[in-house]
């Protein structure tokens, strides 16, 4: 009798382990040597971390679900380049936990959007974006202009992302929310340390048009127009192939 | 539900809901200015409530001992209970996310009703909250059908249930609030991911437990199905969701992963939820359900075996086919496409052998719409798995791919493939589980049935033609060489399609709607089964005659 | 030194899926097919019809 139980239960078992097994080989080997991508890719120097304020905007980019219908990845073909810029690469999106290539493209492709339009276009639009575009189905994001942005959380924020591999340094960890506030107020004291931090291109504008005030609109355009900016990586075999 | 459990059980379960009660207040402490301490206190309030629940059934009589003479069917109720009301609150937010994208104005300039938030409440609510409990409460009640051994304890399988329901509720309240990770169809935060997982070793164990305790020697196949679903779901939803969260008190976290890893991670995932959640679950429904209301075995059951071990094996390689023409290194796409192209082997072998089933038995398929919810479901299985190799060749993907050809691919899939069958095994269980001698009315469900194969045609239909027109705008070139449509062009051209598309999932809600009056008249009203022998036979469409009768 | 690893690791994924594959089917086959494993194939077919809708006590 206890025979008769024992080969039951390894039956069982043993169709548990095939089916890990099976299943989990495939992953193994078509993931694992994406881990080792980093070789062969060539790498960006010039790749700089988003500022406190373009991740914040990322942020709400994330949480408002815009991935769903915008992708961040132009492939590698001819009407794709021409419409909307070179194609991505691998490493332009390096530092980004997680990737929002996205799947679907109700609207455009925004990877390369960044200094396509002025802020106020982008406040006009995600205000209401029929204001602009007649004919387009986007949702109006009008509480952004009211919402005030979060920034004490946003040491926090930039610790994490170094914890999973993001470059940022305890200068500008300790600076978060001040380095947020400067972005948005260029005539303000905390705005130099912006640039000192991420460089002198860096935008540091009023995004919103209202230098007081740090509201989600303010992020969420830094964002926008820092997409495709972080590296000019993606236009360099463009130009050498012209040559 | 309480007098069910014995007493021991009832001591645990107290002991469960204190230590939950205890993590949602120090949740709500922890986050009081985040959505996160919002979730404490909705966990805290539950557990209070259950332990209200547990302490006033607790010196009720213990359940008799002959309680384990009959198989344990009260969480399979609720299961299927759980699955319909879900059906419908994740039917009815897709259909108003499909009215936003003709009419985009219709969001009272409020943040949760944008698009962007509503959207995983219906992806989430339907493939987690629709599928996910059918899929648990059918899994009962086949596990322990064909292991014929009842289900070892009372208490676990209320665990796994409401554990999972309440896991659902968090992901779909939380979208509301924008807790939300962006990895499609893995949106939940950390703290739900980890919830999630206790939940699912629960089921897990629970199974194993009541495999190890069956009388025939061989496992059943449709347990195979639900096996793989329940192993291969935990492994992909583990890795998937590593992240690190900002802060203790904050609902933000951060994925281990960045760029080109994290996009293979995400797809691999993505589409083996596909593979392992939407399919092979569904199969292993299919394989109990069709077969017992057809009254014939499986067609072959070693072409079910195949098909399993081939599904396990091809679909895991098939996931980088969501990212032809990116910066996914080029050998990785074309392993996907080769994979995707091989998988249509099982896939068929499948279709087909539901299909043969049914030989023999056409003339029930006429008359029983319970019966045709199950054939069109194989029928769609057929048509959809074909339609997904096909989209996983390279030039095919350039066109469809960020199309709403995928919309509608996806649809063929959820609606022909994976509701169909639900509402087939769901309409099947109910008079078996509640004793009753057939559905309250057969009318309805083939009311239903109709809805849902119009709405289902409609839907598919308006996307294909959408997709593929988008796809051609995004491409066409004109004389002189540039491109010749705006990306606005395309959009306007989309507008009709979008509105035949809403009218299309309206119809497939009705029809739930319709499911769910006819479940609940039949919960209280259909007279009962006269022996208890009956009740596991299958009853034919109520009213109506079989042919020579 | 680094970039070996790559290559090793792509080398090996290409190389080692086919034998893998052929592997497998033929397990796959060879279980689904022999011939003592056919009588409880067809009895597991057949016991999902039985109508005893209890679960067995011995």
């Amino acid at each position: 009798m206890f025979g008769f139980h024992y080969r039951l239960e390894r039956k069982a078992i043993g169709l548990v382990l095939a089916i890990i097994g099976v299943a989990s080989i495939g992953g193994i080997v078509e993931i694992a040597p994406l881990f080792t991508i980093h070789q062969t890719v060539e790498d960006a120097p010039d790749m700089r971390v988003y500022t406190p304020l373009e991740l914040a905007g990322r942020n709400i980019y994330i949480r408002e679900g815009c991935y769903a219908c915008h992708s961040q990845m132009i492939r590698t073909l001819r009407d794709e380049v021409e419409r909307y810029g070179p194609y991505s690469l691998a490493v332009e999106s390096k530092y980004d936990h997680p990737m929002l290539w996205g799947s679907k493209r109700t609207g455009p492709d925004i990877a390369r959007l960044g200094g396509k339009y002025s802020d106020d276009w982008h406040v006009a639009h995600l205000n209401n974006p029929r204001d602009v575009v007649p004919e387009s189905v986007m949702p109006a994001y009008r509480f952004l202009s009211r919402a005030e942005l979060r920034t004490d959380d946003l040491s926090n924020h930039l610790k994490a992302q170094r914890r999973v591999g993001v470059p940022y340094s305890d200068d500008m960890i300790a600076n978060a929310a001040a380095d947020a506030y400067g972005q948005a107020a260029p005539d303000s004291p905390q705005a130099e340390g912006v640039a000192k931090r991420y460089g002198k291109a860096t935008n540091i504008r009023a995004f919103d048009g209202k230098p007081k005030d740090l509201t989600e609109m303010d992020a969420l355009v830094a964002y926008l127009q820092i997409l495709g900016r972080l590296t000019d990586a993606a236009y360099k075999p463009m130009a050498s192939a012209e040559k | 539900m309480v007098a069910q459990l014995t007493k021991n059980e009832r001591q645990i379960a107290l002991v469960i809901l204190l230590v939950m009660a205890a993590v949602g207040l120090a949740m709500a402490a922890g986050g009081r200015n985040d959505p996160f301490g919002v979730h404490g206190a909705l966990v805290m309030v539950v557990a209070i409530l259950g332990m209200f629940g547990v302490i006033s059934g607790y010196y009720a009589p213990e359940p008799p001992e002959d309680r384990l003479d009959s198989y344990y069917d009260a969480p399979s109720k609720f299961g299927i209970i759980a699955a319909m009301i879900w059906a419908v609150i994740g039917m009815f937010v897709g259909d108003w996310v499909a009215w936003l994208l003709a009419y985009p104005d219709w969001t009272f300039d409020a943040a949760w009703a944008s698009f962007g938030r509503l959207r995983p409440v219906h992806t989430s609510g339907v493939i987690f909250g629709f599928g996910g409990n059918a899929l648990i409460a059918t899994s009962f009640y086949v596990m322990q059908r064909t292991t014929r051994a009842r289900m070892p304890d009372q208490l676990s399988p209320w665990f796994v249930l409401l554990g999972y329901n309440l896991f659902c509720v968090i992901a779909a309240t939380g979208y509301l609030m924008g807790v939300t990770q962006s990895k499609e169809y893995a949106e939940p935060e950390w703290y739900a991911d980890i919830w999630l997982v206790i939940v699912w070793v629960t089921y897990f164990v629970l199974y194993m437990r009541t495999l190890a305790r069956r009388k025939e020697p061989h496992i059943y196949v449709s347990n195979w199905y639900y096996l793989a679903f329940i192993l291969v779901v935990a492994m992909l939803h583990i890795v998937n969701n590593l992240a690190v969260p900002i802060a203790w008190g904050s609902a933000k976290s951060y994925s281990l992963f960045a760029g080109v890893q994290d996009a293979m991670t995400e797809w691999w995932y993505g589409h083996n939820a596909v593979a392992f959640f939407l399919t092979s679950g569904f199969l292993g429904m299919l394989y109990y359900y069709m077969p017992k209301r057809a009254q014939r075995p499986i067609y072959s059951y070693r072409m079910s075996i195949i098909s399993f071990w081939g599904i396990t094996f091809f679909y895991m390689w098939a996931g980088s086919h969501h990212l032809h023409y990116t910066a996914l290194p080029q050998w990785v796409q074309s392993l996907g496409m080769t994979f995707s192209v091989m998988l249509l082997i099982p896939s068929w072998v499948s279709a087909g052998n539901a299909l043969m089933t049914l030989n023999g038995a056409w003339h029930r398929v006429r008359d029983d719409a319970v019966l045709r919810f199950m054939m069109v479901a194989a029928v769609f299985y057929g048509l959809s798995t074909f339609e997904g190799s096909f989209m996983a060749i390279r030039p095919v993907n350039s066109l469809s791919h960020y199309t709403d050809w995928t919309v509608g691919h996806v649809h063929a899939g959820a609606l022909g493939w994976v509701a169909m069958i639900t509402f087939g095994a769901i309409y099947a269980s109910v008079p078996w589980l509640w004793k009753r001698q057939a559905m309250y009315s057969a009318k309805l469900v083939e009311a239903h049935f109709w809805l849902a194969l119009a709405g289902t045609v409609i839907y598919v239909f308006a996307m294909w033609n959408s997709g593929i027109i988008q796809g051609l705008m995004w491409r066409t070139y004109n004389e002189s060489g540039t491109l010749a449509y705006s990306f606005t062009d395309s959009l306007i051209a989309m507008h009709p399609y979008y509105v035949a598309r809403a009218i299309g999932g309206l119809l497939f809600l009705l029809g739930a709607v319709v499911g769910c009056y006819n479940i609940w008249m039949t919960i209280r009203t259909a007279p009962s089964a006269a022996p208890e022998t009956a009740a596991d036979r299958p009853v034919l469409g109520g009213a109506v005659l079989q042919p020579g009768e | 030194m680094m970039s070996i690893d790559h290559d090793i690791l792509v080398w090996f994924s290409k190389s080692f899926g086919l034998f893998y594959l052929i592997a497998l089917s033929i397990g796959v086959l060879v279980y689904a097919y022999w011939p003592s494993n056919k009588k409880s194939f067809d009895q597991a077919a057949q016991a999902i019809l039985v109508d005893d809708d209890k679960p067995y006590r011995g």
